[in-house]
């Protein structure tokens, strides 16, 4: 199974500490001093309606519809997740129409090369641009896991979804029960 | 990489820390294991450390003294001495041609810490010769303070904030804890995990009246209507503790007397709830095992706060909701050190300790520990009275603190007015500020993380913090420039570091005895009263059921509903109340330095209006509006959200071009004399010309700041040496 972040809007405070953190682990080390309005792109997001604060992002889907519509084959399935091979990406935004959830998005960012100690622009590079898990923190998780104050994220795998269910079968066993009473 | 353990500046949690530091350089901030925050920090805590740096997003650190010999020259960077000198003469001149009460101090709520303020109100009393010293207490929680006095003896809050999650039942009035205390709103989320009870008293539809049981959106200005409503049914439906009232209170009849006539019907005409949802509500609260009131600024910035606060305490002297873990009052402190500074004496009635400068007693054993023959006894001014004193000629000079009055007092015109009229005006701060812009005399003060102290949590935890890095400029602790000051002023006053200050002031107050530095270390948090070097310091107050009141005995006290001050009218029909937003801080000067939290929001700042509103006024979301009111006019951008209740409109208080103090009104509570913040008749208005005002906003807001960082910098060039 793939692994995903879920956001409990029961606990969601609508804080947004979690869109600075994703933001900061996505800064290749440039750290709070980086970040400003203008290229501020956290992968997840705080929606507030009148009734819902949550947080949105990738469900690293099983049958992902981004990585059916790539024409490219930039979207793959790999650590039990969905990941994008940005060298791949065409910037064609497939995938950003395919996502049913509005997580996908498609962004530019200056495409650099060193060469001889020299920083040369080659224009933009198109990336396709979702949570991709923090797969390079490694054992440190999503970082907007780690830092949510109300512990609303959650990284779900197998074992966080098996017990899940678990506790929903007793629960649905549960109300059977009473019913029958 | 170093660590170095801190407590959180940003709000009354008290959430512990590390900072993290490269190359003498802040980097990060991580999370420690604290009694408050167990492991959490909200976004200001995780993110709100580089201002340290001198980012100079909205402002830049000081770091030079700064002098203006007339108001009209621009300001030159001085060496210390050259300051102190000044400050010490023009002061004495002061004190000598107008008396000593013509001069006025404040403490700091923010990242000063308790040694800090200390220090200055001794260097008020002491040195000064006046009682005139306050602190931004008087415009957040000064009338909890002044009503938990009458009813219960103490001001804090009863209980203490991890108890929060283990209540049966939170009743939250005006108090919006996920944007003002997010780590306590945890506690809040865990309460009701764990099968609490919910009921939300506000008007509009902040994150936990999503998450309440029952929420009552009563009207704008309702709250005495409201909380007599309550009384009166735990009175008539027999749902109080009779024994517990009997036994610990007084004053039943007389305060039966005056809920009588609010029954829920009756209230329900003013604040617009149905009285089926008033009753509810309190049979929900009286049922519970053990039940919580936390209350905010939704209570306190209303010409009425007294008042409803000790109507709020008498809820929870009915059910018997006192005395005992998991239950009691809970007014939760805003500023990281506003419960410290009051702890230590900032405030024109006591000394620190809550120790009354009325007391010929108290007064002498003051006075002999400080080695001066006398100290005043007659009561100081308040930090709302200013503008006015000073426009009447009674205040004649001020020292502000770590505060920025110019951007966080209501009725801004009144507040320049007041400064322009004083004679001599000194700002230490740790950047440049507004109220900064109006000084004669600027000293620069080392920031949180270049120095070392004690705070104090909302819950009366008193909790160290360590200095992480070395501050960079001619810059010094604020406690060894108000020492060097006094000293220039004739009284010899030098510490070597905060723990001596620490260990004379605990020497000095009975109830923080015990609290010693060597018990904060680490992780340590010591709650006061804590009377004996043994003990662990108290979680909650009023153990069983004696209350810190002559008797002993809880009082109920109820009083006539109020309506708010201004009028609304055809030409200002809408309600302004000002609010807290969860990614900035006080005046910002802080936040608005921060990167993360800049970046999150910026100028002009919001006002959040009802759809129906809008749609009345021809108003899209995110467009540029006028709001004006008697006071002022100020540009911000429109909000429309579901949120926000029909008639009212919300804006926070921290930016500088959507300014709404510059709206707000200058009506006081009556005891208290905390600002009517919450409520101000205003007409908001759309722009056509949208383009015109995208450039307007971002014209004014340069300006602004160019005016700040260019009085720093030609100071600098003026006086290259001192550079
Ligand atoms: S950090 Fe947590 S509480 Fe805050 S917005 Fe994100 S999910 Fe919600
Ligand atoms: S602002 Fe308050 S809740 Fe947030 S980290 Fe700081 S002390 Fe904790």
């Amino acid at each position: 199974m793939n692994r995903f972040v879920t956001a409990n809007p029961s606990k969601c405070i609508g804080c947004r500490t979690c869109e600075i953190a994703c933001a900061l682990a996505h800064s290749e080390g440039a750290g709070v001093e980086g970040l400003a309005p203008e290229s501020f792109k956290p992968r997840i997001r705080m929606v507030k309606t009148a009734d819902v604060s949550t947080a949105v992002m990738c469900h690293h889907c099983e049958d992902a519809p981004c990585v059916n519509a790539c024409p490219n084959n930039a979207i793959v399935y790999r650590q039990h997740s969905v990941q994008v091979e940005q060298e791949r990406c065409l910037g064609c935004k497939n995938c950003v129409l395919a996502c049913p959830f509005g997580v996908m998005d498609v962004v530019t960012v200056p495409a650099v090369r060193q060469f001889a100690g020299l920083t040369l622009s080659l224009g933009v590079k198109a990336q396709a641009h979702k949570c991709d898990l923090c797969i390079e923190r490694g054992d440190a998780g999503p970082a907007c896991v780690s830092v949510c104050p109300t512990s609303a994220l959650t990284l779900m795998d197998r074992e966080a979804m098996d017990e899940t269910l678990r506790r929903r079968r007793e629960r649905a066993a549960l109300e059977a029960a009473e019913v029958a009473a | 990489m170093e660590k170095h353990m801190a407590v959180c500046p940003y709000c009354g949690t008290g959430c512990k820390l590390n900072l993290l530091v490269e190359g003498g350089k802040v980097v990060g901030a991580e999370p420690l294991n604290g009694v408050t925050n167990e492991g959490e920090l909200c976004l200001k805590g995780y993110f709100g450390y580089d201002f340290i740096n001198d980012t100079k997003l909205l402002t830049p650190r000081l770091r030079n003294p700064m002098l203006r010999r007339s108001r009209d020259a621009a300001f030159e960077a001085v060496s210390w001495d050259e300051a102190i000198q000044y400050a010490a003469k023009r002061l004495g001149e002061i004190k000598a041609k107008y008396g000593p009460d013509s001069i006025m101090t404040t403490g700091s709520s923010r990242g000063t810490g308790n040694e800090t303020n200390y220090v200055m109100q001794k260097f008020t009393r002491a040195v000064l010769g006046t009682n005139n010293v306050d602190n931004c207490a008087r415009v957040c929680h000064g009338p909890s303070v002044a009503g938990l006095q009458v009813t219960l003896g103490n001001g804090a809050m009863s209980n203490s904030i991890p108890e929060i999650e283990h209540t049966k039942c939170v009743l939250v009035f005006g108090y919006n804890v996920a944007d003002s205390h997010p780590v306590i709103a945890k506690r809040i989320i865990k309460a009701k995990e764990r099968g609490a009870k919910i009921i939300v008293c506000d008007p509009r539809k902040i994150e936990t009246a999503r998450l309440a049981d029952l929420w009552l959106p009563l009207n704008n200005g309702s709250n005495m209507a409201l909380v007599n409503a309550f009384a009166n049914v735990l009175i008539n439906e027999g749902l109080y503790n009779k024994e517990y009232v009997a036994n610990y209170t007084e004053g039943f009849d007389e305060y039966k007397k005056i809920v009588d006539k609010y029954t829920p019907e009756y209230a329900e005409a003013i604040t617009g709830l149905p009285a089926d949802d008033i009753r509810e509500a309190m049979r929900i609260y009286a049922a519970a095992p053990s039940a919580t009131i936390l209350w905010g600024m939704g209570v306190t910035q209303w010409g009425q706060g007294v008042d409803v606060v000790k109507g709020l305490s008498g809820l929870a002297l009915l059910t018997g909701n006192l005395g005992r873990p998991n239950v009691g009052v809970g007014p939760v402190r805003g500023q990281n050190n506003v419960q410290g500074s009051c702890d230590m004496g900032v405030l024109p009635t006591e000394f620190p300790g809550y120790q009354k400068v009325t007391d010929p007693e108290i007064r002498a054993k003051f006075a002999k520990a400080w080695g001066v023959d006398s100290l005043p006894g007659e009561i100081g001014y308040r930090l709302t009275d200013v503008p006015h004193l000073a426009e009447t000629g009674k205040l004649k000079a001020m020292y502000v603190m770590g505060e920025d009055p110019a951007q966080t007092e209501p009725d801004l015109t009144q507040v320049r007015k007041g400064f322009e009229a004083m004679e001599f005006v000194i700002v230490q701060d740790i950047f440049m500020t507004k109220t900064a812009m109006f000084a004669d005399l600027i000293l620069p003060a080392t920031s949180w993380g270049e120095h070392e102290g004690v705070f104090s949590a909302a819950d009366r935890s008193f909790q160290r913090f360590t200095k992480a890095v070395d501050a960079k400029g001619d810059v010094k602790h604020d406690w060894e420039i108000i020492s060097l000051l006094a000293t220039a002023m004739g009284y010899p006053m030098h510490y070597n570091n905060t723990k001596e200050i620490w260990d004379e002031l605990r020497g000095l107050c009975p109830i923080f005895y015990g609290a010693t530095y060597e018990k904060m270390e680490g992780l340590g948090a010591v709650p006061w009263p804590c009377r004996d070097l043994d003990s662990a310091g108290s979680k909650y107050l009023y153990e069983g059921n004696v209350f810190q009141r002559p008797g002993g005995k809880g009082l109920l006290f109820a009083t006539e509903w109020r309506p708010p001050q201004d009028q609304l009218t055809e030409e200002f029909p809408l309600i302004l109340c000002t609010v807290r937003e969860v990614g900035h801080y006080s005046c910002r000067s802080m936040t608005g330095n921060c990167a993360a939290l800049q970046t999150l929001a910026d100028e002009p700042g919001y006002v959040t209006i009802n759809p129906k509103d809008a749609k009345a006024l021809g108003i899209r979301d995110q467009e540029l509006v006028w709001v004006s009111s008697r006071r002022g006019k100020v540009i911000t951008r429109a909000s429309v959200t579901d949120r926000t209740n029909k008639g009212a409109v919300y804006m926070t208080y921290q930016w500088w071009i959507g300014a709404c103090n510059e709206l707000t009104i200058h009506a006081v509570d009556p005891i208290a004399k905390t600002p009517e913040y919450k409520y101000a008749a205003v007409r908001v208005e759309p722009i056509a010309d949208q383009v015109w005002a995208e450039n307007y906003v971002q014209q004014e807001y340069a300006k602004l700041k160019g005016g700040l960082s260019n009085a720093v910098t030609r100071a600098a060039k003026k006086a290259p040496a001192f550079a």
